[in-house]
């Protein structure tokens, strides 16, 4: 029976190619469902990272022809103060997201999967409801939110503490607290529907089992729920690690960057050296400092909590 | 979906004063705005803050539906959203099928590069995709827009988990036999039974473009190609802030993203998470 070729059996695809010889139909339809992906693939993706790096070598001002300058734009980056800070608050804002929003978001998917809740559904919906929200409308929101003189926040404060008039986004050190919370409001929700998921997985007799041995929550916590929990957890460090590493919309509309540059992401540099500056080149080079940290970091990430195989 | 189990890490009470205060943090900002939208503008900051509008005025709205291009920006949005939608779903289904169902030379290392384009920030291709794009001339809206778009290894990897998980080979082999041809049994036996999932990543692929920001702010040059995102900054920026206005604005563009999810929100939360539990 020819069919049998068809099927996907776990054997090693390149043994198959060697003895495929014999058999009539060298199969081409596999290729053809997956052509569209890869044409986009190039055209979209390869492309635009070669054109990155061959742009990165040049100046350019997006007329007349790009002029060939080496290595200068990354010399450039090394001694470019506005860089460092760039880079420093994208490393802030992706250690938030893992230090702060993944344990939070475990957290929560803790709550709502313990036992006898009601309701798992709606507090489960409710929390995912900021992810579908516009990320303008988010910015606009908290910006009002946040406003010194009018604020929510500061009305707050006010109410219950007599004083009140926190200067949320034009202070260098708490302007990065006020991103740091939006991220926080947005991305908590989505991530828990990644450890519920993977909660509601884990085998009951794991628990039963700790519990015959006499664990305690902590314990079991420790011994059962992480362990289970390793591939969702890689999945959502990594997800939010790359999110978080090319961070634009907050700090690009609920601050400007501002105050001094103290809420500068990388991504938001980029924008400026290219759309605000016309310095292309510069703006590639910074591109593609930025792609190989995110992805050499997230190789590695990969490799050592073992996502993204096959089967 | 197994039954909870038996471990809490919260007490009752405590348990659901936590679900509370978590809820009420989520959901507040979106109140507030939704109370502000219908507040006269010197209203909006009374202080203390009100949650009922009183008094509730349409204006707001009126103003927004009549005096700016409110309705444009939202055909503009809604229009390159549902177009980006169909296109995407069908061709990561269609990757997510050959991944999932066929042996092929190079398979492994093809997965490997679709997989491993999740982590090229898009940062990093922004300022050549826009270079090409706009000296090729292939810089408007209704092809930039979109088709970049909609081939996420996401979408694929979302869809050959889940073909792997439903789609049994019995009934392709059935078909086969058949005689029916490969791309007839995707499309009339493979596609439907992928209706679910299909939806759970339509609503995404949906959300993620209606919701697009900087890809928009930095190739939308004309005006009157405001998507609504783009319209919203506009109120936002202006010169004296139409907070009315811009409240008004925003759960108006938030209201079919929120009516898109609550429909359809079963699917798309068991999609999302099917790749991650079992990756």
């Amino acid at each position: 029976m020819t069919s049998t070729s068809l099927r996907a059996r776990p054997v090693r695809v390149t043994e198959t190619a060697a003895t495929d010889g014999r058999k009539r139909r060298a199969p081409l339809h596999p290729y053809l469902f997956i052509a569209p992906f890869y044409v986009l693939y190039v055209l979209f993706m390869l492309v635009p990272i070669a054109v990155a790096i061959w742009l990165s070598l040049c100046e350019w001002v997006g007329l007349g022809t790009p002029h060939w300058v080496g290595l200068r734009n990354y010399q450039h980056l090394l001694t470019d103060a506005s860089f460092h800070r760039a880079l420093g608050n994208t490393g802030i804002y992706v250690l938030v997201s893992l230090l702060v929003i993944v344990p939070a978001a475990l957290f929560v998917a803790q709550a709502i999967n313990a036992r006898g809740v009601r309701a798992r559904d709606l507090w489960r919906t409710a929390y995912f409801v900021p992810i579908v929200v516009s990320p303008i409308v988010v910015a606009l929101i908290f910006g009002l939110i946040f406003d010194q003189q009018f604020g929510l926040l500061n009305s707050l404060l006010r109410a219950l503490f007599g004083t009140g008039s926190v200067d949320w986004l034009g202070d260098p050190t708490l302007s990065k607290v006020a991103i740091s919370l939006v991220m926080v409001w947005r991305w908590t929700g989505y991530l828990t529907i990644f450890f519920l998921a993977g909660l509601q997985n884990v085998p009951r007799e794991l628990y039963e089992a700790a519990a015959i041995d006499g664990a305690g929550r902590v314990r079991t916590f420790v011994t059962v729920t992480l362990p289970s929990l390793k591939p969702v957890t890689a999945f959502v460090a990594v997800t939010s690690f790359i999110g978080a590493a090319q961070i634009f919309d907050e700090p690009y509309l609920l601050t400007g960057g501002g105050p001094a540059e103290a809420t500068l992401s990388v991504a938001m540099f980029i924008y400026r050296a290219a759309f605000e500056r016309q310095q292309f080149g510069y703006a590639a080079a910074a591109g593609v400092v930025l792609f190989v940290v995110v992805f050499t970091l997230s190789r590695i990430f990969n490799r050592l909590l073992g996502i993204g195989r096959t089967q | 979906m197994s039954a909870p189990v038996n471990v809490t890490v919260l007490r009752r009470p405590l348990l659901y004063t936590t679900l509370g205060v978590l809820l009420l943090a989520f959901t507040a900002p979106l109140l507030w705005a939704v109370s502000g939208s219908f507040k006269r503008r010197g209203d909006i900051f009374g202080y203390p803050p009100k949650l009922i509008p009183s008094p509730a005025t349409l204006a707001n709205f009126r103003s927004l539906l009549t005096e700016q291009p409110f309705g444009r920006w939202f055909l503009m949005s809604a229009v390159v959203a549902l177009l980006a939608t169909v296109v995407s779903v069908f061709v990561c289904a269609l990757a997510g099928y050959g991944f999932a169902k066929f042996r092929f030379a190079g398979k492994r290392f093809l997965f490997g590069v679709m997989f491993s384009s999740l982590s090229i920030p898009f940062a990093v291709i922004l300022v050549p995709l826009f270079v090409i794009l706009v000296k090729t001339g292939l810089g408007s809206p209704w092809f930039a827009l979109i088709v970049p778009w909609v081939a996420p290894a996401f979408g694929i990897f979302m869809m050959q988990q889940y073909i792997v998980q439903s789609v049994p080979d019995e009934i392709l082999e059935a078909a086969r036999i058949d005689g029916a041809s490969e791309f007839g049994i995707f499309r009339r036996v493979v596609l439907p039974l992928l209706r679910p999932s299909l939806g759970a990543l339509g609503v995404w692929q949906f959300l993620q473009s209606y919701n697009s920001f900087l890809w928009p702010l930095v190739l939308v040059s004309d005006s009157s190609q405001y998507t609504l995102p783009l319209g919203l900054q506009t109120l936002f920026r202006a010169e004296n802030r139409q907070y009315d206005l811009v409240l008004a604005g925003s759960v108006l563009a938030v209201l079919p993203a929120v009516l898109v999810f609550v429909l359809l929100r079963k699917q798309l939360l068991e999609g999302l998470s099917t790749g991650a539990v079992k990756g």
